[in-house]
């Protein structure tokens, strides 16, 4: 896979069509059968969706956000809609690890798909304990680091904003886990590719990104703020072009595997994270509006491919064509 | 796989129904077959991404097992657009969502308190129940009750309709609970009645309140902002009284009322109670 990502160039078109194309693809060690995923927090534990799509077709799922004890999460409101888009300040709300473990994976760990379990804490001490106490369980493909949070205990700064800090997480978090580690990374950054670098130096096994844009919105005749939290992240298509244009940065920067994501909702869309770098893709906002739209997307790239007469998915990954 | 909750319906009807709400019916027979009442439907109100995410509303009847019967108010953009749909249009909708109300049990009477909008919910719950029941109709004005036709439906099946606004331009002048709060002191059998209410938020801890000082049991019909209708996004949950949240379109929208912790401030104007 390797050699295809970094052949640069069009790949020449198959002389005979492409009947069946090939659209598994590998991240971090992780064996997908395609490259579409659900992005953490708007998929929750998989079992929501299981009475509108067969889950046994998505590549991976990527779970709502796990902490090493459970949290209650913001007041509402929490969400609010935007242009294309949507803010939310949930507050990272779950039941805890032990809770997803004995309730929630059992569900998904009878599903033919890879599991990948987003992980985040307040502290570094925190994400240790979440990290060693998924390691070693069945089920589990590989662990996602949301660094976007703060660490209460250095002041508040956020992991994933702070260079030192996000490699000093990672790096403790490479020594919790023999599982594959995927860094999740904020896009609230002057420049995302020192991020990216940092996983990489850390032993991270591959890349997320973006998570949401940090945004705020007003009542202006009560001159609130729209969200109780007042601040909240900016996710949907409205953040599409940033999300592509980071996706292709960071390609450039490391050999980190990238999962991409941030407002895909078409084939169409997949197709641009892809060529811009990313070796697989997550649908996160998407899902609230066509519930169908991973399945949407795995059938339009396999046609894309027929139609093309492109062997593979993997021959797109990172082939845009920049002069 | 268990029948799905995603669906393409038909409008088969879409018509202004008076006092500013719009009726729309919908086929679609899947949906239909699986509703109950006090649960909701997710409706994309626009094919593009203006605006994006799908607005909720409660079905307010099922007929023939195919078709639901929604009614609603023009309050925002995404209800604008809805008014314009037209017959045949084909939307997307999610559902049934939601849990609905609990059915009354055997002896008991059911009271129905609806404020505004809230209505639709408890006009499907009133038409499926053989129980007598009362209910009680609160808005602002003569012009925010629910249209002619719903309250015709509402006489039809209840042993009375009580009609309060705040204005007094139509039934008694006050407010719904003030019409409530009347019935259940005039009354000896106060132990048979559940109440069932659903409206804007301030109108629903009054009756809360009510409810609780006289020991008797209540259910609300919760509104929050939603995003996703399925029980993933974590955006529509409400503040509960032990402590931590529960979810309007997954644990709700119909909850016990005190099990709601009333005193968590709400920041969302009930504007379409207007
Ligand atoms: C479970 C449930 C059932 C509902 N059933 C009905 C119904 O049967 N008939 C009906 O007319 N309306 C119903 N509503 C409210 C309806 O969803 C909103 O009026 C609609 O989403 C407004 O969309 P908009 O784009 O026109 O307004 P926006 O521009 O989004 O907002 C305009 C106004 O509507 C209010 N609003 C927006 N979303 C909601 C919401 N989810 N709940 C309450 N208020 C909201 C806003 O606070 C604002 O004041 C229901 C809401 C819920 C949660
Ligand atoms: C309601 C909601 C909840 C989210 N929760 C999480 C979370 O728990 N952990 C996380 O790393 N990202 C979370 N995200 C971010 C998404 O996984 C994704 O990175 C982001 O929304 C961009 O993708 P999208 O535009 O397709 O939604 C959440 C996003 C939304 C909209
Ligand atoms: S609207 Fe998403 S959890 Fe309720």
């Amino acid at each position: 896979m390797r050699s295809a990502e970094l052949k640069k160039g069009i790949p020449a078109k198959a002389s005979k069509c492409v009947t069946s194309p090939d659209l598994s693809v590998n991240v971090a060690g992780i064996k997908m059968k395609n490259p579409v995923m659900t992005a953490s927090g708007t998929f929750g534990y998989g079992e929501e969706f299981k009475d509108i799509i067969d889950l046994n077709r998505l590549g991976g799922i990527i779970v709502k956000g796990v902490s090493a004890r459970p949290i209650k999460g913001n007041p509402p409101p929490r969400i609010w809609e935007t242009p294309a888009g949507m803010l939310n300040a949930i507050g990272l709300e779950n039941p805890g690890v032990d809770v997803f473990i004995n309730e929630k994976l059992p569900i998904l760990r009878s599903y033919d798909t890879a599991v990948i379990v987003n992980i985040f804490g307040y502290s570094l001490e925190e994400y240790v304990a979440v990290t060693e106490r998924l390691d070693g369980i069945p089920g589990i493909a590989g662990l996602e680091v949301n660094i976007s949070c703060p660490n209460v205990k250095a002041g508040g700064i956020v992991f994933g904003t702070n260079v030192k800090a996000a490699s000093e997480l990672l790096t403790a978090l490479r020594k919790a886990t023999k599982l594959p580690l995927i860094a999740k990374l904020s896009p609230n950054v002057t420049d995302i590719t020192e991020f990216a670098r940092a996983a990489e130096g850390s032993g991270c096994d591959g890349l997320s990104l973006i998570n949401t844009l940090l945004g705020m919105a007003i009542d202006v005749r009560c001159r609130k703020p729209r969200l109780a939290n007042v601040t909240g992240g900016l996710s949907g298509p409205a953040i599409k072009p940033v999300a592509v244009r980071m996706v292709w940065q960071v390609a450039r920067a490391v050999k980190l595997p990238i999962i991409g994501m941030g407002g895909i909702m078409t084939p169409e869309d997949a197709l641009e994270f892809i060529l811009a770098g990313a070796t697989a893709i997550a649908v996160g906002t998407g899902n609230f509006i066509n519930p169908r739209a991973t399945l949407d997307i795995a059938d339009g790239l396999a046609s894309h491919l027929k139609r093309e007469g492109i062997p593979s998915v993997r021959d797109l990954i990172g082939q845009v064509i920049v002069a | 796989m268990p029948p799905t909750k995603l669906h393409q319906a038909t409008v088969v009807l879409h018509q202004e129904a008076g006092r500013g709400y719009f009726r729309i019916v919908l086929k679609a027979p899947g949906l239909a077959k699986q509703a109950r009442p006090g649960q909701f439907v997710m409706l994309r109100v626009s094919e593009n991404q203006d605006p994006i995410l799908a607005r909720p509303f409660g079905i307010a009847a099922v007929k023939s097992k195919q078709y639901i019967e929604l009614f609603y108010r023009v309050v925002g953009r995404g209800t604008a657009l809805l008014a314009t749909v037209e017959r045949d249009a084909v939307l997307q909708v999610q559902g049934p969502l939601g849990n609905g109300f609990p059915a009354p049990e055997k002896g008991t009477t059911p009271l129905l308190v609806a404020g505004g909008s809230g209505f639709p919910p408890l006009l499907y719950f009133a038409l499926s129940m053989r129980h007598p029941l009362y209910m009680f109709l609160g808005a602002r004005d003569k012009e925010c009750l629910p249209p002619l036709r719903a309250i015709k439906s509402c006489r039809e099946q209840a042993e009375k309709v009580y009609i309060a606004t705040d204005d007094g331009s139509a039934g008694t002048r006050g407010f719904v609970t003030d019409g409530l709060a009347a019935f259940l002191d005039s009354r000896n059998d106060r132990e048979s009645f559940v109440i069932y209410a659903c409206g804007p938020r301030s109108m629903m801890a009054a009756v809360s309140k009510l409810a609780a000082e006289r020991g008797i049991s209540c259910f609300v019909s919760m509104e929050e902002r939603m995003a996703c209708g399925l029980g993933v996004c974590m955006g529509c949950s409400v503040a509960v009284r032990t402590g931590g949240y529960k979810r309007v379109c997954k644990e709700g929208p119909v909850f016990k009322s005190s099990d709601i912790d009333w005193s968590e401030q709400v920041v969302l104007p009930a504007l379409h109670r207007k």
